[in-house]
């Protein structure tokens, strides 16, 4: 018994030792590759990261990358603020701002953004709503709309849909959800009128009976900046270079991605070795001949150079205000760090 | 009421348990049963109350149900069976809400058994405020309330210390001097056969078969505890006890 | 008695006290104890926050805590999330309690309903109901519905066991008391068995209720605009740990109360006991 105590104290006095000495060590230039914890879902959106991997671009940056994988978005920026994963990519959320505010993430470049005749997400309304009137997203007052919860992305997606056909947010019925997998079901089942989802979800949702597409975010959003990279605060203000480093491999897939699935620049051929690549990580669990459509669906515009909608963000930002989701002192440089990316 | 038991026998499952037993119980006597323990003598008592069906034989009731009788077999417990959740007038109440009676000929019933067991000032008791003479008396003045034809008491004085059994017994004896209650009265102690007791049945082990029926003439209410009559009969019933209950013990070694 | 003097007079060793060796292993509740855990735990966890060694990111402290409650309270919010949430609690547990308690009756009685339903029981009662929320939603919509549902199924399979267990243990001799003086069937039931199972119905009344509140959380998950589940819900996804420790306060507050409720009806329907 007190042997073992010793031991662990002893175990304990070299832990922190060696935690000092990678402390200062990683002010210094790296020698070797350095480790990190990349944080992804299994979504074509998180493509970029799996591409820069399987390519050897984070090797060309010295950098060991082990993915987290992770069922929902928010998990994955708590993980981050703990400082369990270095770098992720998610839609900005209540929570995220909230999590930034506290000092622990910063959002530090563009993921996927709309653009108007790319690929984009999609509106969508259940079947019976259709038959009774919901034939486009003008119609949507008074009626219900899904979400996972407020200050969420899809809020605020049917918040910028309200604003654009002139009606109050008020005037729909926001049904938080929680989950992706319950809104389909109450879309399906005819207990929520309508939606707004990743082409991934949505296309395919569409071709099926039950569910019928009424319109494009990208129509009222057209410069939506979907998804940022982020990281933790810490990371971003005391390790610039990894982050530079990070966000250069990164680029360079979502280069890769952007050419062959987005502007399809690389022909059938170049098509099929992304959507491979890809499959991978994404519907690993489907034949490949099931999975490619899928894949392909979910091809949007990824920001070239991780660039940064800062327009758009700050409209984000005060929209969450406004809302009263997040606290109104929130300045926007809390939010993000611009120093690493082109922003427009 | 008079009782007649033809050719009685009780198995469980492999287990035999009571061997043709042929036995009346008369209207107005008290019939005491002994043996040793385990011969069947609860099992013969459920038997004849008709909470359970011989194997073998029957038991036929003959003659009137006393008049306004509500339940002519009524079981006098060992370890009283009263609702702890009920009040000592509760209890009574509890076997007389079944049957057809206005509130006030019900009330009227409660006071009169709780007057003769001498409870009237414990109506609003709980069983667990009285102690285990008093809750016997409360089941007797339960028994007493249905008007019964026969009380089938199955050792209604064992979970008592010794004083408490002497009043009770004295209770019983006085209780028969006054009704002629008819009663068939399981017991292992001699003493309380012999005091109570018109004919004293005695068991074998089990299966149980009736060994031998003493008779005692004398009337409940000369019957000492110094008679000397009285102490030959249970000197006798206990040499035949001690008979079974030593073969008992030694065919339990066998086992 | 000579001896008895002798004896008290004068033994050859010097007398001393029997050593005492009784006592102990009687906890017994010290009323100011508890308030006095509880407040010095809230003024280091305060203090902890104050001075910097708790930082905000792993606890809000106390006081922010509190203020977003007085936040609820001033809004006026606290009663609209309390009247919705004690509504689905109110009428999920009642239901679910009451069916309960029928359905272990049933087992408890009847051979036939024993051999059917309790495997069934056995089988379904460890299955998180939160797994099962998806299937709520198709089968009792998104309304009230599925969040009564959720709670009704919660609290109504321990009833269901707690009542069958109780009847199990209701004493044969009072059973068997009540036939030998030809109480009918209903009459035994009702007036020996279920009062003989009470004690257990109600401790399992005790814990169904805290399932219930386990499964607010779960049950205001879909579709709850109000509700001091979806309260909590929020402030988590909007990590907003302040309101998150102020729902989560409320809860066990609601538990408190509940449990304190059961406390009474015990007493007095066990009051016998
Ligand atoms: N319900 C029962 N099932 C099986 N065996 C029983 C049951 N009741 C009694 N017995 C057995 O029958 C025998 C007689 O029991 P019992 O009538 O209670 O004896 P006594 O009252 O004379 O002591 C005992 O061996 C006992 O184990
Ligand atoms: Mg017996």
């Amino acid at each position: 018994m007190n042997s073992m105590t010793r031991r662990s104290f002893k175990k304990a006095v070299i832990g922190s030792a060696l935690a000092l000495a990678t402390l200062g060590a990683s002010s210094l230039p790296a020698f070797a590759a350095d480790k990190i914890t990349v944080g992804a879902l299994r979504f074509t959106s998180h493509a970029p990261s799996f591409v820069a991997y399987e390519k050897g671009y984070f090797t060309d940056e010295g950098l060991e990358v082990e993915f987290k994988f992770f069922q929902a978005a928010q998990p994955m920026a708590v993980a981050i603020a703990s400082g369990d994963v270095d770098f992720g990519i998610t839609a900005i959320s209540g929570g995220l701002i909230n999590l930034a505010e506290k000092g622990a993430v910063k959002v530090i470049g563009g993921g996927l953004q709309e653009e108007p005749g790319v690929n984009g997400q999609v509106i969508l309304a259940s079947k019976g709503a259709y038959d009774d009137g919901l034939t486009d997203p003008s119609k949507l007052k008074g009626r219900s709309f899904g979400i996972t919860q407020a200050g969420s992305s899809f809020h605020y997606m049917a918040a910028k849909i309200a604003e654009k056909e002139g009606f109050s947010t008020a005037d729909m019925k926001l049904v938080p959800l929680q989950k992706v997998g319950a809104i389909i079901g109450a879309l399906k089942s005819g207990q929520v009128d309508a939606w707004s989802i990743v082409p991934h979800i949505g296309i395919p949702l569409a071709k099926g009976d039950a569910v019928v597409q009424i319109g494009m975010v990208a129509d009222y959003i057209p410069d939506y900046q979907v998804t940022t990279v982020f990281t933790s605060t810490k990371n971003a203000e005391e390790k610039p270079d990894l982050v530079k480093r990070f966000l250069a491999a990164f680029s360079k897939g979502a280069d890769d991605f952007n050419a062959a699935l987005v502007d399809k620049t690389e022909g059938e051929d170049g098509a099929n070795a992304m959507i491979t690549l890809i499959h991978k990580y994404v519907y690993a669990d489907q034949p490949i001949e099931k999975a490619a459509p899928s894949i392909q669906n979910g091809a949007m515009r990824m920001n070239k150079g991780a660039a940064l909608n800062m327009t758009n963000i700050t409209d984000q930002l005060d929209w969450f205000k406004a809302e009263g989701l997040v606290s109104k002192d929130i300045a926007i440089e809390t939010l993000v760090n611009t120093s690493y990316v082109e922003t427009f | 009421m008079d009782l007649n038991l033809r050719h009685i026998s009780h198995h469980y499952d492999e287990v035999e348990v009571l061997r043709d037993i042929n036995l009346d119980i008369r209207r107005g006597q008290i019939v005491c049963l002994i043996g040793p323990s385990g011969c069947g003598k609860s099992t013969l008592l459920r038997l004849i109350g008709g909470l359970e069906r011989p194997t073998g034989g029957e038991v036929l009731q003959s003659g009137e149900v006393p008049e306004g009788c509500l339940n002519p077999l009524t079981y006098i417990f060992q370890d009283f069976a009263l609702l702890p959740w009920r009040t000592v007038e509760a209890n009574v109440s509890l076997v007389l809400e079944d049957h057809d009676l206005s509130a006030a000929a019900r009330e009227a019933i409660i006071a009169d058994v709780l007057a003769r067991t001498k409870l009237a000032d414990f109506r609003k008791a709980y069983p667990r405020q009285l102690s285990g003479g008093m809750k016997q008396r409360v089941a007797i003045a339960r028994a007493l309330s249905v008007r019964p034809a026969v009380l089938l008491m199955d050792e209604p004085l064992s979970a008592l210390d010794s004083q408490t059994r002497e009043l009770l017994m004295d209770d019983l004896v006085d209780l028969w001097e006054k009704e002629q209650y008819t009663a068939a009265y399981v017991t292992h102690n001699l003493n309380e056969a012999v005091r109570l007791g018109h004919r004293i049945v005695v068991l074998s082990r089990r299966p149980g078969e009736i060994r031998e029926i003493v008779e005692i003439d004398m009337p409940l209410s000369d019957r000492r505890s110094d008679n000397s009559e009285l102490e030959a009969i249970q000197k006798r019933l206990w040499n035949l006890m001690r008979e079974e209950a030593l073969a008992a013990d030694r065919e339990l070694l066998d086992v | 008695m000579s001896d008895g003097l002798r004896e008290s007079e004068g033994p050859e060793s010097p007398a001393k006290p029997v050593p005492f060796r009784g006592g102990g292993f009687l906890p017994k509740p010290r009323r100011i104890v508890a308030p006095i855990v509880f407040i010095a735990l809230i003024a280091f966890w305060e203090f902890g926050c104050r001075v910097g060694f708790i930082s905000p990111l792993i606890l809000p402290a106390p006081s922010e805590a509190f203020d977003a409650f007085m936040n609820l309270v001033r809004t006026g919010l606290l009663w609209d999330h309390l009247a919705a949430s004690l509504q689905r609690l109110l009428i999920g547990w009642s239901a679910g309690t009451l069916l309960g308690i029928f359905v272990g009756t049933l087992i408890g009685l009847f051979s036939l309903a024993r051999s059917g339903l309790q495997p069934l029981v056995s089988a379904i009662f460890p299955v998180p109901k939160i797994a099962l929320l998806p299937l709520f939603v198709i089968w009792f919509g998104i309304g009230e519905g599925s969040k009564v549902a959720t709670i009704l199924f919660g609290t109504f399979f321990p009833t269901v066991i707690a009542t069958y267990g109780g009847i199990d243990n209701v004493d044969r001799n009072l059973i068997r008391m009540g036939q030998s003086f030809g109480l009918s069937k209903l009459s035994i039931i009702r007036k020996i068995i279920l009062p003989g199972a009470l004690p257990a119905i109600l401790s399992g009344a005790r814990i169904s209720a805290a399932i219930a509140i386990i499964l607010l959380v779960a049950a205001e998950m879909i579709a709850a605009e109000y509700g001091v589940g979806a309260y909590i819900l929020l402030a988590g996804s909007l990590m907003a740990t302040d309101q998150l420790i102020a729902g989560v306060a409320l809860l066990s507050l609601m538990g408190l109360v509940f449990a304190w409720l059961i406390g009474q009806a015990e007493k007095y329907f066990l009051k016998w006991r």
